[in-house]
């Protein structure tokens, strides 16, 4: 049951674009094509910013740095309920979605993605967003200069957002 | 900002590396990092191209419109003046829709467009008003129903289910949308408090 409804909205979606293609009076499959070459044109552009920070993490990670941190932190972040295996990802995931995407895939090669930091991260990636970056562009677009309480509202949902993740992938999981 | 990263990167690896005695891996993984951010990008690539022709022809077809039009009667109460006003609504319910559908990408312009409609009516164009620090906060947490780059990225990862984490995802970014909107009211009623304070104290 739970599994059906995890995988059911993204085949929906598909077979809604489907019955759209095959009974539009119009050619939907031009939307189709432009839209893609739209999303690849997004996706090759990705890859400077991912080369050099991908190269930066796995450096890291290679130094040994990142698992001397992470026992480092083992104690408190066991404490609190977050696996230490979390922590490149999360300094990164508020300032660049590139660096928190290397962070990211590193960590998923590491520890396995379906393993309880892999879980827990990923569930993290999927409903944080690079919240210095988004409010920084949002406001400067306009002008504004005072944030007001933008950034320890949307700090405090970020530190929300990782407890419960953790919170939650123990109880669902295990 | 990113060259900081990069260089603070950079410059710890080496320094890592050199105190640990393991600078040879550390050589090691500039080809392999190197290799891996296309590795990444190939497996971003196929989903990105798909999903975003798949938003295209949904939007061309006028279903995020009728997306759009069902969180309008919610979103009504979180941005009043907006929707009141005229200026961005539209734009705010298509960026939570093209959130809610996995399509980040998508949301930013509309996002940007509504905050441009939005400062119209901003009585203090240098500060962000009420519903503008609403409409960023939400975008840093949105709802979301199918994060599509995670799926490809936890079955590139080898995933024996990448989908296992659909309803941890729902669950919690339902929850943090929940959080965000009870942090902006609260803040909105002490701002409306200390503002009728201040007029008070002026007489």
């Amino acid at each position: 049951m739970i599994d059906i409804l995890s995988a059911l909205p993204m085949p929906l979606i598909l077979a809604a674009v489907g019955g759209i293609l095959l009974f539009s009076k119009r050619d939907r499959f031009e939307s189709f094509l432009a839209g893609a070459r739209q999303g690849l044109g997004t996706a090759v552009n990705l890859l400077p910013t991912l080369c050099a920070l991908i190269v930066g993490v796995a450096m890291l990670n290679a130094s040994g740095a990142i698992e001397w941190l992470a026992n480092l932190f083992s104690p408190i972040a066991s404490a609190i309920g977050v696996p230490a295996e979390l922590l490149p990802l999360l300094f990164t995931r508020p300032f660049s979605g590139s660096a928190s995407t290397a962070s990211f895939v590193e960590l998923l090669e590491r520890v396995g993605a379906d393993s309880f930091a892999g879980l827990c991260a990923s569930v993290i990636f999927a409903t944080s967003d690079t919240m210095v970056y988004i409010i920084s562009v949002y406001f400067s677009s306009v002008g504004i200069k005072h944030s007001r309480a933008a950034f320890p509202i949307a700090g405090a949902v970020m530190l929300f957002c990782i407890f419960f993740s953790c919170f939650l992938c123990r109880m669902w999981f295990f | 900002m990113l060259g900081k990263i990069f260089g603070a990167l950079c410059g710890l690896s080496l320094l890592f590396g050199a105190f640990c005695g393991r600078l040879s891996e550390v050589a090691a993984a500039i080809p392999d990092g190197a290799n891996k951010a296309v590795e990444v990008t190939l497996t971003l690539l196929g989903m990105m191209c798909l999903w975003s022709g798949v938003m295209q022809v949904l939007t061309d077809a006028g279903i995020i419109k009728k997306i759009a039009r069902l969180f309008a009667p919610f979103l009504r109460y979180i941005f009043p003046k907006a929707y009141k006003t005229g200026e961005g609504y539209e734009e705010i319910c298509a960026t939570v829709s093209a959130n809610f559908l996995g399509v980040g990408n998508a949301a930013t312009p509309f996002a940007l467009c509504a905050m441009k409609k939005m400062q119209k009516h901003n009585p203090t164009p240098e500060k962000a008003d009420d519903e503008q620090v609403t409409l960023a906060v939400l975008s840093t947490a949105p709802l979301t129903l199918v994060p599509a780059n995670l799926l490809a990225l936890r079955r590139a990862a080898g995933s024996a289910d990448p989908f296992s984490i659909m309803i941890p995802v729902w669950i919690t970014s339902l929850l943090c949308v929940a959080f965000s909107l009870l942090l902006t009211s609260f803040l909105r009623i002490r701002w409306r408090f200390l503002r009728t304070r201040a007029l008070k104290t002026d007489d």
